[in-house]
């Protein structure tokens, strides 16, 4: 499903942030991508999500190899994976209902038919008394959960979550990690970057440990060579 | 077929409700909303100044058109007028009784196959044509002024020409035949050159109209360049994001379109009078009216403006499309 052959990346002319980085994961698998701040994950994650391009080596994804990806080919890829930002980037003029309901608004869907499907899942995430609320008057674990909210909603076949959990408070963490951990298990792969070790001791996944630029794969028990 | 296509997806039921000022279009009803918020806040696309130049730019085009059609209206009902009609001229100078010519030349035209109407005119008429240009004075009847014999003719069965002209010489002497075609095709070059003038006026506006937009799309993007992201980032092909704006700047060219010819059609309902207070003298008022006619524009005439409207709209429009798809394809 993804598969990194090589990869070397540095930004302008500065030093290489990810060295020869190597690894494949298989669908339907759970990891892990850790390491100290600044070892590069968003870096990584940017890369598997084309909003980067690699200095060096091939990133595949979904069997595509994202190099030769015309833009129309680009879209229509990235409608199949949901991504949470650290800094969750949500849109402030719309409502974080609005917000959730964009992927599938995107998709051109019916706003009557993914209505209730937006409600429920702002409810399961704790937001249900926010629905109408706008980005600037939610807490920082609010908009954690509504960028959430917005990965998730379109049922990606993989999701990518940057520090995920940052912001919300251990009882919420856990209810977020299970809901990821739902998603999973209905066929989304799933890579959550954090470095919450707390956080990743909650569930037996392997990690991709991030390193002085180098990729190495630890505790593996599912999905990863 | 990718643009038939775009027809069919546009989101055609919420187009009422992008181009009304959202006040008035939150009371539309619910099948007429647009599908929640707008994603590219309206006002970052279209500003006052943006719609107040277009505006502008629909109003002098409007004028432009309405004039030059104006113009061809009153000179195509002119020329129709003249050519229907040819003038006798009696030089009044080596004729010692000018009414008893005048009779015989009218009897002798009347007679002539297809000539439907011979109307000899008096001194006096002749004299109220060089009004304008002489003042009414009463040294008028004095100067040796040409009379005139108006014959109208069967256009269905026009007389030849020659004929009579050769057979007019004949039997008078002093008499000339004018069948106005110098004028006619004097009107035509001026009505010509009016359209000329015309089209090249139009197209300079819509080059500027092209060029204000195309500023604008990129101004709109340049705002939006979060939210361009974001857009991308849960998949959005480019044109998703292009109908986006897209939408804002249908909504401006309708918006400001209609401002613009609305504020010209009340110059054309206005025209008459504005015509007659602005008139100067007797020649200017009368040279006016024989360009412009009366000064009223009939019923194709606005609904040329209502034409204007919508091409302004589909130049917003697919200006701001090909601009917006321009400046992606430089993000990638
Ligand atoms: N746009 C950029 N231009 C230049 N350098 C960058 C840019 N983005 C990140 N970097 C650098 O790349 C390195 C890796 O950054 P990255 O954001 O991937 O780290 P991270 O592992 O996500 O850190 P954190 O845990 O703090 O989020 C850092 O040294 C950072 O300074
Ligand atoms: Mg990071």
């Amino acid at each position: 499903m993804i598969r990194f052959d090589n990869v070397g990346l540095r930004y302008g002319s500065g030093p290489e942030i990810l060295r020869d980085v190597t690894f494949h994961v298989h669908p339907g698998s759970f990891h892990f991508l850790t390491g100290p701040s600044g070892a590069g994950k968003t870096s990584l994650l940017r890369l598997l999500f084309m909003s980067l391009r690699p200095s060096r080596g091939l990133i595949f994804v979904f069997g595509e190899n994202l190099a030769d990806l015309p833009p129309a080919g680009r879209a229509a890829l990235r409608r199949r994976i949901g991504i949470v930002f650290q800094d969750f980037r949500l849109l402030d003029h719309m409502t974080t209902w609005e917000n959730v309901a964009l992927p599938l608004r995107v998709m051109g869907q019916t706003e009557s038919d993914y209505a209730d499907d937006v409600t429920d899942l702002l409810h399961w995430v704790g937001l249900g008394n926010r629905i109408h609320a706008y980005p600037e008057t939610l807490s920082g674990g609010e908009k954690q959960r509504a960028a959430i909210a917005r990965a998730v909603i379109g049922r990606p076949e993989l999701l990518l979550a940057d520090e995920p959990t940052g912001n919300v408070d251990p009882a919420i963490g856990n209810r977020l990690l299970r809901l990821f951990v739902e998603l999973n298990r209905l066929g989304t792969s799933v890579i959550i970057a954090t470095h919450d070790y707390a956080l990743m001791d909650q569930l037996e996944a392997p990690r991709l440990m991030l390193h002085e630029g180098q990729l190495q794969v630890g505790a593996s028990q599912i999905g990863v060579r | 077929m990718s643009f038939l296509s775009d027809i069919k997806d546009y989101p055609w039921t919420s187009l009422l409700a992008g181009i009304l000022p959202s006040r008035i279009a939150a009371r539309l009803p619910e099948r007429f909303q647009a599908p929640s918020s707008q994603i590219v806040p309206p006002a970052s696309v279209a500003g006052r100044a943006l719609t107040v130049v277009i505006a502008i730019m629909t109003f002098l085009a409007c004028l432009t058109a309405g004039g030059v059609y104006m113009v061809h209206q009153s000179a195509s009902a002119w020329v129709d007028d003249i050519a229907s009609e040819i003038t006798i001229e009696l030089n009044p100078l080596n004729t010692a009784d000018v009414e008893k010519k005048m009779t015989l030349v009218a009897l002798f035209l009347a007679k002539q196959p297809g000539v439907t109407r011979v109307t000899p005119m008096s001194a006096d008429d002749s004299a109220k044509l060089l009004e304008p240009w002489l003042g009414s004075t009463a040294a008028l009847s004095a100067l040796p002024v040409p009379r005139l014999i108006a014959v109208e003719i069967d256009r269905s069965n026009p007389p030849d020409m020659k004929v009579i002209e050769s057979a007019l010489n004949q039997n008078f002497e002093g008499v000339t035949l004018d069948d106005h075609r110098r004028w006619q095709s004097e009107i035509k070059t001026i009505t010509r050159s009016t359209a000329l003038g015309g089209i090249v006026v139009l197209g300079l506006v819509a080059a500027a109209t092209v060029a204000v937009i195309i500023s604008a799309t990129r101004s709109a993007m340049a705002t939006n360049r979060g939210i361009i992201e974001v857009l991308h980032f849960v998949g959005a092909n480019d044109r998703f994001i292009s109908s986006e704006f897209e939408r804002h700047f249908l909504g401006l060219g309708v918006r400001a379109g209609l401002a613009g010819a609305l504020a010209a059609a009340v110059t054309f309902l206005l025209l008459p009078f504005l015509l007659h207070l602005l008139g100067g003298g007797a020649v200017t008022e009368a040279e006016t009216r024989r360009l412009l006619g009366t000064g009223e524009l009939d019923i194709w005439g606005y609904l040329l403006l209502v034409v204007i409207v919508v091409v302004v709209a589909a130049l917003c429009t697919i200006t701001s499309r090909l601009g917006v798809f321009r400046v992606l394809k430089s993000y990638a």
